[in-house]
């Protein structure tokens, strides 16, 4: 959590490569009066929207990174939904990271985001049936491995 | 800093406006792609990048194909697995399908850790970018042989 921390604010710091200057606008680098300008969205304005995206993105990543090794050492139903939900929002984040790079245009943007809340949607709804009904994530793997 | 800051982000715009107006001007004016992917020459780091973003889809694909398959398949996992056993595969064969699995989850693992770092403002240094590629290389064949041999 610390390091989370951290990330935050090295990134408000501006220390990060200079791409996520145009990216990633951080909320200090707006004046009061410029705000108004912003376009309008309910609640934080859209940098602080971006910048706690980035960072929830960081923190699911390093979720995920100890839920291996833990998985592997306590195999069980909390660790089997605890994969199901950081493997389908990782991808979900990380596939959408590509579609921002690769389609352009407000309705195909529109058409493949559509798509991909709806293919992470299902790959979530699977893996947690999976969970349910059949042997887990955990004893799948082991099973697999034992072949 | 706000100056250095203001000078490069124009002021009463967001992000997405920016690259809005950069796509609009790259079709008005027929350009092609930018960076045009051909004129470099291709380096390590480079590589590395795009083959996470390789390994990421490719794992994304197929933690989705598993979801959905067990959404739509009749049978259980076991009975599946069953299947592959009947097929009385070498363990040559078996040792390699292992491998080619714990490959691409190794090399996003080992090489995630190394974007993390970046992330933190750490290691952006061309020496250190080339030589924490070749720790993830190494560390990605190392632990993936490992892996495949349990």
């Amino acid at each position: 959590m610390a390091a989370l921390v951290r990330v935050g604010a090295v990134c408000r710091a501006g220390r990060v490569f200079p791409f996520s200057k145009s990216l990633l606008i951080r909320p200090a680098a707006i004046l009061p009066q410029d705000r108004s300008s912003l376009p309008a969205s309910p609640g934080r304005p859209a940098s602080t929207k971006a910048s706690l995206h980035w960072t929830g993105e960081r923190a699911v990543s390093v979720v995920l990174l100890g839920l291996i090794p833990a998985a592997y050492m306590y195999p069980g139903a909390a660790m089997d939904y605890s994969l199901a939900a950081a493997l389908a929002l990782h991808g979900h984040w990380g596939l959408g990271q590509v579609l921002t790079d690769y389609v352009h245009g407000e309705a195909k943007v529109k058409l493949a985001n559509a798509g991909l809340l709806a293919l992470s949607s299902l790959t979530f709804a699977g893996l947690c049936y999976f969970n349910y009904h059949d042997v887990g994530i955990c004893k799948a793997v082991a099973m697999l491995w034992s072949l | 800093m706000a100056a250095l800051l203001l000078s490069t982000v124009p002021m009463g715009t967001s992000a997405k406006q920016e690259m809005d107006r950069f796509w609009d001007k790259n079709a008005r004016l027929s350009r092609p792609v930018s960076p045009h992917i051909s004129i470099y020459k291709w380096s390590l780091p480079m590589m590395m990048s795009i083959t996470h973003r390789g390994t990421g889809v490719a794992l994304s694909a197929g933690v989705s194909l598993f979801g959905l398959a067990a959404l739509v398949l009749p049978g259980d996992y076991a009975s599946y697995l069953d299947l592959i056993k009947s097929l009385s595969l070498g363990p040559a064969l078996i040792y390699s399908a292992k491998f080619a699995i714990a490959f691409p989850v190794m090399y996003h693992t080992w090489n995630g850790i190394r974007h993390l770092a970046w992330d933190l403002g750490k290691g952006f240094k061309i020496p250190e970018v080339y030589q924490t590629g070749y720790i993830v290389l190494a560390l990605t064949l190392l632990s993936a042989a490992g892996v495949a041999s349990l």
